[in-house]
């Protein structure tokens, strides 16, 4: 109780009754959404195994139609964007909220859990009918037409009660600054979903504009939508267990801002001297390049913020993960930059580097923040605290090393890719030099996922288990340092 | 209350700008987009640009089967990449051609549903392979089983798109030829399905390189006919 000493025994005990029921109140659609997304991204993960063998050895389990490099990368990717990425942003986005604003969710409940549902079953017929190839070949939106409209009234249905929890606060103490970014997440996402979505299955067919539309789609989802969830639930842990307040409301201001107004021109960069009119790929890469502005204004405020408190950083699963996600943010950041800039993006254009920056942002900076609220807010809902220690260490360290690999093999082969595709002595040569060449980097690729299904699977297993109800049953919180000392973090016990 | 105002107004309009300029606009603008017709004294040829439409029925195989993943459909301009001296992917197939292919506009992809510019270039660039594509009865060999082509490829075997069916008396006219190794069991050959012709007609029509209308470069890469 190191933070309110001052306050008396019956007040404390009435804030943490409020807090229990505001946290009783969100518990189902929660609990359901992580499960769930839990379930996806073990799937996620094994599909990007055998995506990899594919992309090595395509004879591996034989002529199988059904999965192909093809068909089985888009899988992989719809999975873990959807399936996990999104799922899992709502439960936190949700939890979070519901805390930061002090109400309790009032009813409407079991459509959440519906909306969920209906979610879960859309993306499972939308991931089989691309297995089956009914595929649409526009990166990240390759689930079959209907399941668009699904997935915007299910998000929709979880955007409006958090959106409704934030008007009814009535007390805007101090800023905000991780509520900002989950208001503009809740804002931001059903505005690029819908204008992507109808732009390119709704109108009669915008040809090289839509590959345009669909890469400022992926572009978007990553930077307003995975970004902001990131970076709020990074706002609102890192002090919160570090018992430090934000180091700057100055810099946690601009920095959202600047993402706000920067965030939405990028994108196009992707297809630099392509058909599309050269402004649009130059503004998306000077977005590209200057979004390093925000990216470095959050690294610096996280870095104050937890300066002098890196014990925590080794006890808590929570800052952990939230911590090793906080430094893959600006390391997304970099990769964003080093692909938009002509200067490098020319030769990282089309290769390997695109996959290091859609995975170094949604499994290594968003991913890994959301594991830390995971490792959170679930003992709170569920009422018992993680059953082992190990599992979150070897959950911890084969996602850092997993992630790690893949993120760095991606770029070094994307940059061999480059020098191979622009070397003239290829010129009249077939592509058996580039295929040879980027083999070994594909391989490490394969290796690094099967890590991280590994790892996944002991993360699926304790959070079944903590769901169930089996988890320990103490006040302590499960530390993955001074084991279960009681004075070590105060705040985790009780907040 | 204002607070919250001043923000979503606040988001609205910094996220509504670059919607407006980069989306909006723009698709209005391409919507608006017609072949253009050649000027028979400057550019040299007659008829529309772009000339004739992809086959649309084999594009969608190519799209259901995610070849985009691997293989792009863009030239880039030659400060970008060496794409356009590549041998083979213009219209010139000499070894040495006089002038790079042209990089790609936004009329080559016009009555294109979703241009499939690619994600990643781990095969060659598609954008003008009808002109280097080898007969159909390769091109059948390449998608029923590519390393039999060349032993060191990662594309898939797409015998999905192939019927592997009984002889019944002579060798049919379409059968897929391939080398021993390779070859169905004795008894047997292998034809190629509607989708897999519809898919070589599609990538026979890839040629992504006509000239531009009024642009200078396209008169002196005016084609011989092949």
């Amino acid at each position: 109780m190191q933070t309110t000493p001052a306050i008396p025994d019956t007040e404390l005990q009435a804030d943490n009754l409020r807090r229990a029921a505001i946290d009783k109140s969100v518990k189902g659609p929660v609990l359901f959404l992580f499960t769930n997304g839990a379930f996806w991204l073990m799937l996620s993960t094994l599909l990007g195994v055998l995506a990899a063998i594919k992309l090595v050895e395509p004879e591996f389990l034989g002529d199988c139609q059904y999965l192909t490099y093809g068909r089985l990368q888009p899988a992989h990717i719809n999975a873990l964007v959807y399936g996990w990425g999104v799922q899992a942003a709502l439960g936190v986005m949700l939890w979070i909220m519901a805390r930061r604003s002090g109400q309790e969710l009032k009813g409407g409940k079991s459509l959440l859990i519906t909306a969920g549902v209906f979610w879960n079953i859309t993306i499972t017929f939308g991931i089989i009918a691309v297995l089956m190839g009914k595929s649409t070949s526009i990166e990240w939106l390759e689930m079959p037409k209907f399941v668009w409209p699904v997935l915007l009234v299910c998000f929709l249905c979880y955007a409006w009660p958090i959106v409704r929890m934030f008007s009814r606060a009535f007390r805007p103490e101090g800023f905000m600054v991780s509520t900002w970014y989950i208001l503009g997440a809740c804002f931001w996402f059903p505005w690029i979903f819908i204008t992507a979505n109808v732009a390119l299955h709704c109108l009669p067919g915008l040809g090289a504009i839509g590959a345009g539309i669909d890469a400022w789609y992926i572009h978007g989802v990553i930077l307003l939508f995975f970004v902001p969830v990131g970076v709020g639930s990074a706002y609102y842990f890192i002090p919160k267990i570090t018992g430090q307040p934000i180091a700057s409301a100055q810099l946690a201001s601009a920095g959202f801002w600047s993402l706000a107004i920067l965030g939405g021109w990028t994108g196009m960069q992707k297809y630099m001297g392509g058909p599309l009119p050269a402004w649009m790929s130059s503004v998306g890469a000077c977005a590209g390049v200057l979004l390093l502005i925000p990216v470095c204004l959050v690294g610096l405020n996280h870095h104050l913020t937890t300066l002098g408190k890196h014990s925590a950083v080794a006890a808590s699963p929570t800052l952990r993960f939230i911590f090793f996600g906080a430094l893959f943010y600006p390391v997304s950041g970099l990769v964003l930059a080093l692909n938009s800039a002509f200067w490098t993006g020319a030769n990282l254009q089309f290769t390997q580097s695109w996959y290091a920056f859609q995975t170094v942002s949604v499994y290594g900076f968003f991913s890994m923040c959301i594991f830390g609220a995971i490792y959170y807010i679930v003992p709170r809902l569920s009422g018992c605290e993680w059953l082992s220690v190990r599992l979150i260490r070897n959950h911890f360290w084969f996602s850092v090393y997993g992630i790690g690999t893949i993120v760095i093999m991606s770029l070094v082969a994307g940059w061999q890719q480059g020098v191979d595709l622009n070397d003239p002595d290829h010129w009249d040569q077939t592509f058996m030099n580039h295929v040879i060449n980027s083999r070994p980097y594909v391989v490490s690729r394969a290796v690094a996922w099967a890590l991280i299904s590994f790892s996944n699977l002991m993360f699926l297993l304790h959070l079944l288990l903590m769901v169930a109800g089996l988890g320990r049953r103490s006040s302590a919180p499960t530390l993955l340092e001074h084991d279960h000392d009681d004075h070590a973090l105060p705040h985790e016990a009780h907040a | 209350m204002t607070n919250f105002r001043t923000f979503i107004l606040g988001l609205a309009a910094s996220f509504g700008l670059p919607w407006l300029c980069l989306i909006v606009l723009p698709a209005m603008q391409y919507e608006q987009l017609t072949p253009v017709a050649y000027d028979k004294d400057k550019d040299g040829v007659e008829g529309f640009f772009p000339p004739a439409p992809v086959n649309g029925q084999g594009q969608l195989v190519y799209i259901r089967e995610g070849c985009n993943q691997c293989h792009t459909q863009m030239i880039r301009p030659v400060q970008l990449g060496l794409d356009g001296w590549y041998k083979g992917w213009g219209q010139d197939q000499e070894a040495r051609p006089t002038t790079p292919a042209r990089p790609n506009v936004l009329g080559d992809y016009l009555g294109e549903k979703y241009a499939l510019l690619g994600i990643q270039r781990v095969g060659p660039d598609l954008a003008n392979f009808g002109w280097r594509a080898p007969s159909k009865a390769a091109l059948y060999q390449h998608l029923y089983s590519p390393r039999s082509v060349h032993d060191w490829s990662t594309m898939p075997a797409y015998t999905g798109l192939f019927k592997l069916q009984k002889i019944q008396g002579p060798i049919s006219e379409g059968a897929v030829k391939l080398p021993r190794k390779f070859a169905a069991p004795a008894g047997y050959e292998v034809v190629p399905t509607q989708e897999a012709k519809q898919l070589v007609e599609y990538l026979l029509s890839l040629k992504k390189d006509y000239p531009v209308p009024g642009q200078a470069a396209a008169v002196a890469a005016a084609p011989a006919k092949k």
